[in-house]
């Protein structure tokens, strides 16, 4: 059991490290202020090849493998969970399903421009009445002669107000529930397709999340993504693979929120001494470093067993539910071991503790992963 | 076009640490390409490019110099290929000695045009390598380096002088050391470095290079940390600047600073 | 025993450090000069025993007479030392090629003893002090330093030398006003804590009530481009020792600092209570330098 990275892979988290550096942190605070989808960073990290990190070269992505996607992902949501959120979903969420799913046609069309980043994705499954009960969504797709008709709406919905290009799930027979549920690409400025004003929200905050609206939006035919009725089967799936870039960004917000707590128990002095020298500090510090670790393992395993061909829907639950509660539970205490001015805007961490909460939250909740997993062992 | 950048794999003195004899310690150190490298590599490459030339990176070092991580790191930054020369008895090895091995190596290499370094090592900082380089070579050199153009035969290079850059016309091949600033290092993208493993490199035994015998010995005498001056780091309260102003001032003009 | 020094000179006069340390070693003294006839005259008037000068450069630059240099010293190889400016580099870099002689820098005592040179060096940027004995010749990179006018002037020996192929096509002038941050008493540091360069304004200003000169870190001069060239101080850029130097919204990293240490005292204000400048300063102030600089240039009034 080799637990040791490989040259490349070191060089990629070196790599994403640095570019996070130099071109996010300096925008990560003002952007969750303001609210404000950082458009800016989208060519930079096309250029470095971020938005086809595990797509195969001839198509335009980096052809790395899926432990590169994860530490890329980590390095990100070190210093900008919104960052890392827009990698992963776009990549994991909105281009995974025309690359599985796609006709050739489909795959000739879409692929290329968003494995190399020139356009966006978005995955929009979600519905004001159907969230992790997917089967009571209310959108539909009935066919008209050479048309679907899209009705209804979606929300929530992460890159929707800058993605060119979204996966789109209505039921095409709404008398079924799982199974009248169809996938569609459904392109921005489709007439009958409106983009609303994005949701204001306790983290993340520059991530993109508005609510879609379809009303008589028709799209072609061969819009009509891995035939009628699988819809719920290509989200399914879908998700099992996003978990892992969700477990990704957990582990990032935690490990950012570890290394900004060493920092400061470094520096900040009480009772004439460093708090680091106090065993309760240190003692949350290796708390902290464990679970982080553990974490680690958990997301980087299942990533690995995705590149060798053997991915487990457990074992991708297990990483995103204990990435994401433990950077709950990490971002929370690196805010106490910051005391008051862990609590203001003055320091990352509080930043990181509104950010983790979505993780256990988004792409099936922690509820779910619990069921995908006793489900794993208990069958 | 056929262009060599000489690049070093060192640690940075900032992680090393300095025993009370003097000993220094590298072992929590990690290597790397410095920044100063990188602008180099930048530099050539910008050259290569606008050329169609080839670009060799070329190191030379104790054992670790030539690992596939150190190789991976450098061809990943858009070198054609690499020449390594690692080698323990380099371990330590000074300017001269270092700069002998590399042009060596540049000889063994065959039909070079241009040799670029950076402005200094990360861990030595002597600036004298690129220096002694043209030297063993008979080649011409230039240091602070802020852009090079043209063809072999009529290279253009800019340089910082005092007060301001001149431009230097150089008929035959050259060493040229980079300014820190002469270009901006480029980010290698994914496909980069999973590209770097399979570019050639190619190692080279010390012993086939005709490397000249010293010409001093040198023995070390003794080693010790330096006299740095010990340090007030007295901090004024600036809650109120005017009155932690005035307390500066006073204590200053107190210990006849001003 | 004594030993023959020789010092190889470009188009800057200022060795007069050079000529002392090649005086103290008790033997014959030489400088080689490539550059113009005012520096060899400079040279030969500055207490040195022979001046061999290659003649006027025409279009060729000081690093076209390397090999000529190299060729000069090697017939009586002996201490070879170098000022720090990159043309002066360039020289002693092909002597030490051709004699295959050590290079040692950051020298801040060299002696003559028993027929070895023994220097005190610091080495690694400055975190180690070693002291090596030479038994053979070796080239030292020094500072340089204004030379004092000796008693008696030594002939200029004008020498006929191949430069190698290399001319001067265009040198372009920059518009900053120059400055030697080396002889200033007392030095205002300013590094990225500074937003915008009409901030400079209260900087110079904050200067002049001090009676200082005005200098920066690496990413002012040659990244941002605020101040000329002359002005960055640090590994890269210039070591200054004045008796004063203030480090405003300098952060402190070994780079920098490198460049200031032997200053007698210095302050510094960052608003960063964690920037390793507080640690290498006599007084710190910790705020907002926008509030802090004009309240002591206020006290100084």
């Amino acid at each position: 059991m080799d637990f040791d990275l490989t040259d490349e892979q070191e060089l990629i988290r070196g790599m994403v490290r640095e570019f996070a550096a130099a071109e996010v942190a300096p925008i990560a605070a003002e952007i969750d202020r303001e609210h404000r989808f950082p458009e800016e960073l989208l060519p930079k990290m096309a250029a470095l090849n971020l938005l086809g990190i595990p797509y195969p070269e001839k198509l335009g992505g980096a052809g790395a493998d899926y432990v590169s996607y994860v530490i890329a992902v980590e390095e990100l949501a070190r210093v900008c969970a919104t960052t890392s959120l827009i990698v992963s979903v776009h990549t994991s969420l909105g281009t995974w399903p025309i690359f599985e799913f796609g006709t050739q046609a489909q795959k000739d069309k879409y692929l290329h421009d968003l494995v190399t980043g020139r356009r966006l994705a978005a995955f929009a499954l979600t519905e004001p009445g159907a969230g992790t009960d997917v089967a009571a969504g209310k959108a539909t797709a009935l066919l008209s002669g050479d048309e679907y008709i899209l009705n209804g709406s979606k929300v929530f919905i992460t890159n929707g107000g800058f993605a060119d290009v979204f996966v789109v799930m209505a039921k095409t027979d709404p008398t079924k529930g799982a199974r009248g549920i169809s996938a569609f690409i459904v392109e921005r400025d489709t007439p009958g397709f409106t983009i609303g004003e994005g949701e204001r929200k306790m983290g993340i905050r520059a991530s993109s999340t508005p609510p879609l609206f379809f009303a008589d939006c028709r799209v072609p035919k061969d819009a009509l993504l891995g035939g009628e009725g699988n819809g719920f089967k290509v989200a399914m799936q879908t998700l099992g693979g996003g978990r892992i870039g969700i477990g990704a960004q957990a582990l990032g917000i935690a490990q950012g929120a570890l290394d900004a707590s060493i920092a400061y128990a470094k520096e900040r002095f009480q009772f004439g001494q460093p708090i680091a020298s106090f065993e309760a500090i240190q003692w949350m510090i290796a708390d902290m470093a464990t679970e982080i670790d553990a974490a680690r393992l958990l997301v980087y395993r299942a990533a690995s067993s995705k590149d060798k061909g053997h991915s487990s829907a457990t074992e991708g639950a297990m990483a995103k539910l204990f990435a994401s509660e433990t950077a709950t539970r990490v971002a929370g205490r690196a805010i106490q071991i910051h005391g008051g001015s862990g609590y203001t805007e003055s320091y990352p961490v509080e930043r990181a503790y509104r950010d983790a909460k979505i993780t256990e939250i988004y792409e099936g909740t922690s509820e779910v992963q619990r069921m995908v997993i006793s489900t794993g062992y208990l069958r | 076009m056929r262009i060599v950048v000489a690049y070093k794999w060192a640690s940075n003195p900032q992680e090393a640490v300095v025993g009370v004899d003097g000993s220094v310690d590298w072992s929590r150190a990690r290597p790397g390409i410095s920044e100063y490298d990188l602008v180099a590599v930048e530099l050539a490459r910008q050259l290569a490019e606008a050329t169609g030339g080839e670009l060799i990176g070329l190191t030379a070092g104790a054992k670790g110099v030539g690992a596939p991580i150190a190789c991976k790191a450098a061809l990943s930054r858009g070198l054609d290929r690499a020449v390594i020369v690692e080698d323990d008895s380099l371990e330590g090895a000074g300017t001269t000695e270092l700069a002998a091995v590399l042009a060596g190596a540049v000889r063994h290499i065959g039909d070079v045009d241009l040799v670029v370094t950076g402005d200094s090592s990360v861990d030595v900082g002597a600036k004298m390598v690129p220096t002694v380089l043209a030297g063993q070579l008979g080649w011409a050199a230039v240091a602070e380096v802020t852009a090079v153009s043209g063809q072999p035969g009529t290279l253009r290079v800019e340089r910082t002088v005092p007060g301001g850059v001149q431009i230097l016309e150089i008929s035959g091949p050259a060493v040229l050391a980079a300014s820190v600033d002469a270009a901006e290092a480029r980010l290698p993208g994914m496909r980069d470095v999973l590209a770097a493993g399979k570019k050639p490199v190619e190692h080279l035994e010390i012993a086939a290079l005709d490397v000249p015998a010293r010409g001093a010995v040198v023995t070390v005498k003794g080693a010790s940390r330096p006299d740095l001056k010990a340090r007030k780091a007295q901090i004024f309260d600036a809650t109120d600047p005017a009155a932690a102003a005035t307390e500066l001032v006073t204590a200053l003009r107190g210990s006849g600073a001003l | 025993m004594s030993v023959n020094a020789w010092i190889v000179v470009g188009d800057h006069p200022t060795i007069g450090n050079l000529i002392a340390v090649a005086r103290s070693l008790g033997g014959q003294v030489t400088a080689v000069v490539a550059g113009p006839r005012s520096v060899a005259e400079t040279a030969a008037a500055g207490g040195v025993d022979r001046v061999v000068w290659f003649g006027a450069p025409g279009e060729a630059p000081v690093e076209a007479y390397a090999t000529a240099v190299a060729e000069a010293i090697a017939a009586d190889p002996g201490v070879v030392l170098g000022g720090r400016h990159s043309s002066e580099r360039v020289l002693l870099g092909a002597v030490a090629a051709r004699l295959q002689a050590p290079v040692l820098t950051g020298g801040h005592s060299v002696s003559a003893e028993g027929g070895e040179v023994i220097v005190a060096h610091s080495v690694f940027g400055g975190i180690a002090e070693k002291i090596v004995a030479v038994s053979g010749p070796v080239a030292l990179v020094l500072d340089g330093g204004p030379v004092p006018p000796a008693s008696a002037a030594t002939p200029v020996e004008e020498v006929a030398a191949s430069p190698l192929s290399m001319r001067v096509i265009e040198t372009k002038m920059s518009a900053f006003e120059q400055v030697d941050l080396g002889a200033a008493p007392r030095v205002v540091g300013i590094g990225r804590g500074l937003k915008a360069q009409g901030d400079l304004v209260m900087i110079e200003t904050f200067a002049r009530a001090a009676k200082a000169e005005v200098a920066c870190t690496r990413p002012l001069a040659e990244g941002l481009n605020w101040l000329g060239k002359d002005r960055y101080i640090g590994i890269s850029g210039q070591h200054i020792a004045p008796q004063l130097y203030f480090a405003i919204g300098i952060s402190g990293q070994l780079q920098h600092m490198a460049g200031v240490r032997g200053a007698e005292t210095i302050v510094a204000i960052n608003s960063d209570p964690d920037a390793p400048v507080f640690k290498d300063a006599d007084y710190g102030l910790v705020g907002d330098l926008y509030e802090i600089v004009p309240a002591i240039t206020g006290a100084l009034s």
